[in-house]
């Protein structure tokens, strides 16, 4: 887990100040994560767009009066398709929620009012997996490379033979 | 989503009906009101409660006073607490009640909504009635959630004010055959023998005007015949059972 000993950044999107101080407040006290926040989902994508920045995770409300919280996320997905994804939602629609984050793919759901602790846990297991995931990828691309090596040398034998 | 009737009057059935999904409208954009400033307070209770946690051990032990303080702020919080549970489960419970996401029939273990009635009825029953809880290993049954809610709802507030001081609302399931029965009884004054064949009956009512809606029981009835089961009642001066018989399996 050496990359999970840098910071991560942690984007948090809430409509409601209330809801990203009272989370802001929590990872000041148990975490050394960088928060970054937005009340505002548009903005929050130009903050991506322009500052091609770093992010690690993304948390999102769900019922926001710009966008909702499936619809930001599916954009983040474009940008960041690699980052993992939380919906934060006090929606009491379970059924048709469940239905839209199989649309867009999340990696959890999380319902208001939601346990710090439990936050705390699937946010330290979605950055866990994301490291993971990039260290697939450099495997696999590494076996790859491996491969197209080999491939050579198998050509090159197959000359030599031919 | 009303029924009417041939002639095109809409029944008192049909108005409930009316009432009850106005309400589920409701009680989803209440749920959703609640729970954002109900998970700030939830979530800044337990900050508060980390923090003072940091302090009191980077501070180490203090004089008297200054702990007597930090166990005021901890205590403080652990009541804070416990008054957001509560108003969870009482959330948790009005959207179990109403059932949004569900309004047609379908498979429910009834207990859960026995229980979410109970958490809505609390306040009828406050200290002055123990309920006591039978519950058997019950099979899911093919029904209306919502409706069935209603009809718990209902017996049970009736027994509440069947009670005139202390006593005891019983609530047993148990499975016979195809069936499952809910038995609600309670240690309330009864209904007097002449009243027992007519409490079904629209309109009948013994609260007097303004008390009760002389609807309530007429409708359980509707909904539990519509579920194809049946409800009986007993009564003495010992207290009032009534039991609900329905199909595991609907027809």
């Amino acid at each position: 887990m050496s990359e999970l000993s840098s910071t991560p950044t942690i984007l948090l999107v809430d409509d409601e100040e209330m809801v990203v101080n009272s989370i802001k407040s929590f990872f000041a006290i148990e975490s050394d994560y960088k928060l970054v926040t937005y009340t505002s989902p548009q903005k929050a994508l130009e903050d991506i767009e322009r500052n091609h920045r770093s992010i690690d995770l993304v948390i999102s409300d769900y019922l926001m009066p710009e966008m909702d919280g499936i619809t930001f996320l599916a954009k983040v997905k474009e940008k960041l398709p690699m980052v993992p994804r939380i919906l934060l939602t006090g929606y009491a629609d379970k059924e048709n929620a469940i239905k839209a984050i199989n649309n867009v793919g999340l990696y959890q759901y999380i319902e208001k009012p939601w346990d710090n602790e439990d936050l705390k846990l699937i946010i330290r297991n979605g950055l866990e997996k994301n490291v993971l995931l990039k260290q697939l990828e450099a495997k696999i691309r590494e076996v790859e490379r491996a491969q197209r090596e080999l491939s050579e040398v198998q050509k090159d034998i197959l000359r030599v033979f031919a | 989503m009303s029924k009417k009737t041939q002639e095109g009057e809409l029944t008192p059935q049909s108005i409930q009906a009316d009432k009850m999904a106005a309400l589920g409208l409701l009680v989803a954009g209440v749920a959703h009101e609640i729970n954002t400033p109900m998970g700030a307070i939830h979530s800044n209770n337990d900050n508060m409660r980390r923090a003072v946690a940091k302090i009191r051990k980077l501070l180490g032990p203090q004089e008297q006073e200054v702990e007597r303080l930090f166990d005021i702020v901890d205590e403080v919080c652990r009541n804070n607490e416990a008054a957001t549970e509560r108003i969870m489960k009482i959330v948790h419970s009005l959207k179990n009640f109403a059932r949004l996401d569900e309004a047609e029939r379908k498979e429910v273990d009834i207990h859960e909504g026995i229980e979410s009635t109970l958490t809505l009825v609390q306040h009828q029953l406050k200290n002055r009635i123990r309920v006591e809880k039978q519950f058997a290993d019950l099979p899911e049954i093919q029904c209306h959630p919502i409706q069935l809610n209603q009809v718990f709802m209902n017996i049970l507030v009736n027994a509440a004010h069947a009670i005139p001081d202390q006593g005891t609302i019983t609530i047993k399931t148990l499975k016979e055959g195809g069936n499952v029965k809910v038995v609600i009884g309670d240690t309330g004054v009864g209904i007097p023998q002449e009243h027992l064949s007519k409490i079904f009956d629209p309109g009948f009512t013994t609260k007097g005007v303004g008390l009760g809606t002389g609807l309530g029981l007429s409708i359980c009835y509707k909904i539990v015949q519509d579920h194809n089961g049946k409800i009986e009642v007993e009564s003495s001066s010992a207290g009032t059972i009534f039991t609900i018989t329905l199909p595991i399996k609907d027809a």
